[in-house]
């Protein structure tokens, strides 16, 4: 039953995106309105496919990568719904909505026949460590779309005589504020994810799951966003510099994503 | 009910004779209500804004003189101002009460304010028992047309003139403008007004510099400001989130080094700089900063024109709309024509069924109060089904303006007609009884 919720929760996600664009890029009443119903639709469906599937499985945290997708779609869902009541600004949903769509088209398919069998996966910790690491991979998202915004908004007012096509850009005020509270909120939820982990590892593994290149390139990540809030707090650093900045953390993010391949210890399917 | 508009607006009529026709709006449920009391006259509603005086009238049989009414009400002899007046007719006073309430037909196209001064006239003439209901359908079709060209269109979603582009920039940069504090520097008449405008639109506080101080001072008294020393300025200017400057210092006031200053003590939260002044007071090589963005006066001129021409082409796919809103509500008229041929329509067919079931009476006093619920049915629904085709003929007819064949079927099943055909029937076949149909359609038609 899961799957067909997925399944519908999908098509939402698609009519959403859909009404996104009208509403952003054509600048249309009728989709200014129903977009956010749309979406919300999507993201309520979604919630109860992941709910069932995992009260089905008698466990509470995702495994394998159809699992990890949907949920990762559900926490960018959120984020979307959470700045658009904020901010009153569905400019976000050009890039999200779609995102969310094909992070839930693979999923909704059909069921994974991969998933991860090691019994470390059993562990309490690590739907601590999963959930909280995803939803900072779905912060970082909105971060870097937001500092994007930023840039192309600074750029046209800059510029003067700017092409009519982006006035659906929302104010750089605002772009700042959710480029550095969603920043805020992805450093704690990976601090949390990255303790929760290590937690597993200390307990499973050892000391030598700390010399594994997956392991430590997540630590160098940790120290680089620490050291870029550090900046953007005490200088104020906004526009350009903040967007790069953000963009750097973002782009080591996806490098330790990638890093699983060269894991010898990040492993949970089984040998 | 015929439908007549005469009036003079800013493009028939100078100012002069404007102001003499206007009439205040606490005076305008008075004047409707000596317009309907002027001869012929069944509905109206006055008109009256800064740009435009219109007077919009029912009636039936002769037309009213409605130049006699201006004339009588504001002594403006008719002479003079027949040359100014328009008068339109029917279709085509639909056509410009739709584009007036949309806003086409203003001095600046697609400003918001018309359609709530039409909305304004109507509730004055309403209040005085002006509106019957040609003209509640005429208004309503009016403000549908006037929201459906505002939702569909973007004519009034960009700003045309300096100081609200100025507030429009200001809001792409801050959001909302409440709690933003906004400097004045030099006294113009350009950067006053687009301080009043940010001030209205909400901008927290104002901060006035001047070089001669009592002039600061008595603007600051004006606006309830704050005054800054002019010798003050490069010190306490990145206080300001907002920076309009107008003097008339030959050089430029302030330079690349100031706005750094600025920017690091504002630890680099952006600022809005509009210089007005010519010549100008702002380095241009300023607007290099991240931060800060500046413009002068050209380039505020440059997006007020982009603007407006986006308006003048968002007019054409307006005008496009109203013409469909006025088929729409031509159509409408149309149907609501034939709704009491409808009515007689039913009407005549259900005593027709009455007046067989009552013949039939002694004959169904057998039937049980069941076979009596069926007999009622089957009648009706026979009545209905009968009546079905030539009700949907007639709907049709009226939509597509078929005039012919709407009174082709009203003559036909007009309420006299068809009981004077179904008395005349019962003459000519007296011992027919209601189980023998008169005539079937084979018969007739050989």
């Amino acid at each position: 039953m899961f799957l067909l919720w997925l399944r519908i929760a999908a098509i939402l996600y698609g009519v959403a995106s859909l009404s996104a664009f009208g509403a952003v890029l054509g600048q249309r009443t009728f989709w200014r309105r129903t977009c956010f119903p749309i979406a919300l639709s999507a993201w309520l469906v979604h919630l109860v496919s992941a709910v069932e599937m995992l009260v089905l499985a008698h466990r509470w945290m995702p495994v394998g990568m159809h699992e990890v997708q949907s949920i990762l779609a559900l926490l960018i869902a959120t984020v979307f719904l959470v700045i658009a009541l904020r901010y009153r600004t569905l400019s976000f949903g050009i890039f999200a909505l779609p995102l969310a769509f094909l992070l839930v088209v693979v999923p909704a398919l059909g069921p994974d026949q991969h998933t991860f069998s090691s019994p470390v996966i059993r562990s309490g910790w690590l739907l601590v460590h999963i959930t909280a690491l995803l939803a900072a991979y779905a912060a970082l998202i909105f971060s870097l779309l937001a500092s994007s915004f930023y840039l192309m908004q600074e750029r046209r007012l800059k510029n003067k005589r700017s092409p009519g096509f982006l006035n659906w850009l929302p104010p750089l005020d605002t772009m700042d504020q959710i480029a550095q509270k969603t920043l805020i909120l992805g450093f704690h939820c990976m601090t949390v994810g990255l303790f929760a982990g290590s937690i597993i590892a200390q307990e499973s593994v050892g000391p030598a799951y700390f010399a594994d290149p997956k392991i430590w390139l997540s630590f160098v990540m940790w120290g680089l966003y620490v050291v870029m809030l550090f900046v953007r707090r005490s200088t104020g650093l906004r526009g350009r510099r903040a967007a790069f900045l953000s963009s750097l953390v973002f782009v080591v993010m996806l490098c330790v994503w990638a890093a699983n391949l060269f894991s010898s210890v990040h492993r949970f399917s089984a040998p | 009910m015929k439908i007549l508009l005469t009036g003079l607006n800013h493009k028939t009529a100078p100012i002069e004779l404007r102001e003499r026709l206007a009439i205040a709006p606490e005076e305008l449920a008075n004047e409707t209500r000596a317009l309907i009391s002027h001869p012929g006259v069944l509905e109206g509603l006055i008109l009256s804004t800064c740009n435009r005086v219109e007077l919009l009238v029912c009636y039936e049989g002769g037309e009213p003189e409605l130049a006699d009414y201006l004339n009588n009400r504001f002594a403006v002899d008719t002479q003079s101002l027949q040359p100014h007046l328009y008068l339109h007719r029917e279709t085509e006073a639909v056509r410009h009460l739709f584009r007036v309430a949309a806003s086409l037909d203003s001095m600046v196209v697609g400003e918001p304010q018309i359609l709530g001064q039409v909305k304004e006239s109507y509730n004055a003439a309403r209040s005085v028992g002006a509106v019957g209901g040609a003209l509640e359908r005429l208004l309503q079709g009016a403000f549908a047309a006037a929201k459906k060209v505002r939702t569909e269109t973007q004519i009034g979603s960009s700003s045309v003139s300096i100081a609200s582009v100025a507030v429009d920039l200001a809001r792409k940069i801050f959001g909302s403008l409440e709690g933003k504090r906004v400097l004045l520097v030099g006294a113009g008449k350009m950067s006053e007004l687009a301080a009043r405008h940010l001030m209205k639109q909400g901008a927290g506080s104002l901060l006035i510099s001047n070089r001669t101080q009592e002039r600061a001072v008595s603007l600051a008294q004006k606006f309830n400001a704050h005054v800054v020393r002019f010798d003050d300025l490069h010190a306490r200017a990145d206080e300001a989130d907002i920076l309009i400057t107008s003097t008339g210092s030959p050089e430029f006031i302030f330079r690349t080094p100031h706005a750094q200053q600025f920017l690091h003590r504002r630890r680099n939260r952006p600022m809005f700089i509009i210089d007005i002044a010519v010549p100008r007071d702002v380095d241009p090589e300023i607007n290099r900063l991240d931060g800060i963005f500046l413009y002068d006066i050209d380039d505020l001129q440059s997006v007020a024109a982009s603007n407006l021409s986006d308006r003048a082409r968002e007019a054409q796919r307006a005008e496009e709309i109203l013409e469909q809103e006025l088929t729409r509500y031509q159509r409408r008229l149309d149907t609501l024509d034939v709704v009491p041929v409808l009515v007689d329509m039913q009407a005549a067919a259900e005593e027709i069924r009455q007046a067989e079931l009552s013949r039939a009476h002694s004959r169904l006093q057998s039937l049980t109060p069941a076979q009596h619920a069926a007999v009622e049915a089957i009648t009706r629904g026979l009545m209905n089904k009968f009546l079905r085709q030539p009700l949907r003929a007639l709907k049709n007819a009226a939509r597509d303006g078929d005039l012919t064949a709407v009174e082709a079927i009203r003559s036909a099943f007009s309420q006299n007609g068809t009981a004077q055909a179904a008395g005349a029937q019962d003459q000519r076949e007296p011992g027919r009884t209601s189980d023998e149909p008169a005539l079937t359609v084979k018969e007739r038609n050989d």
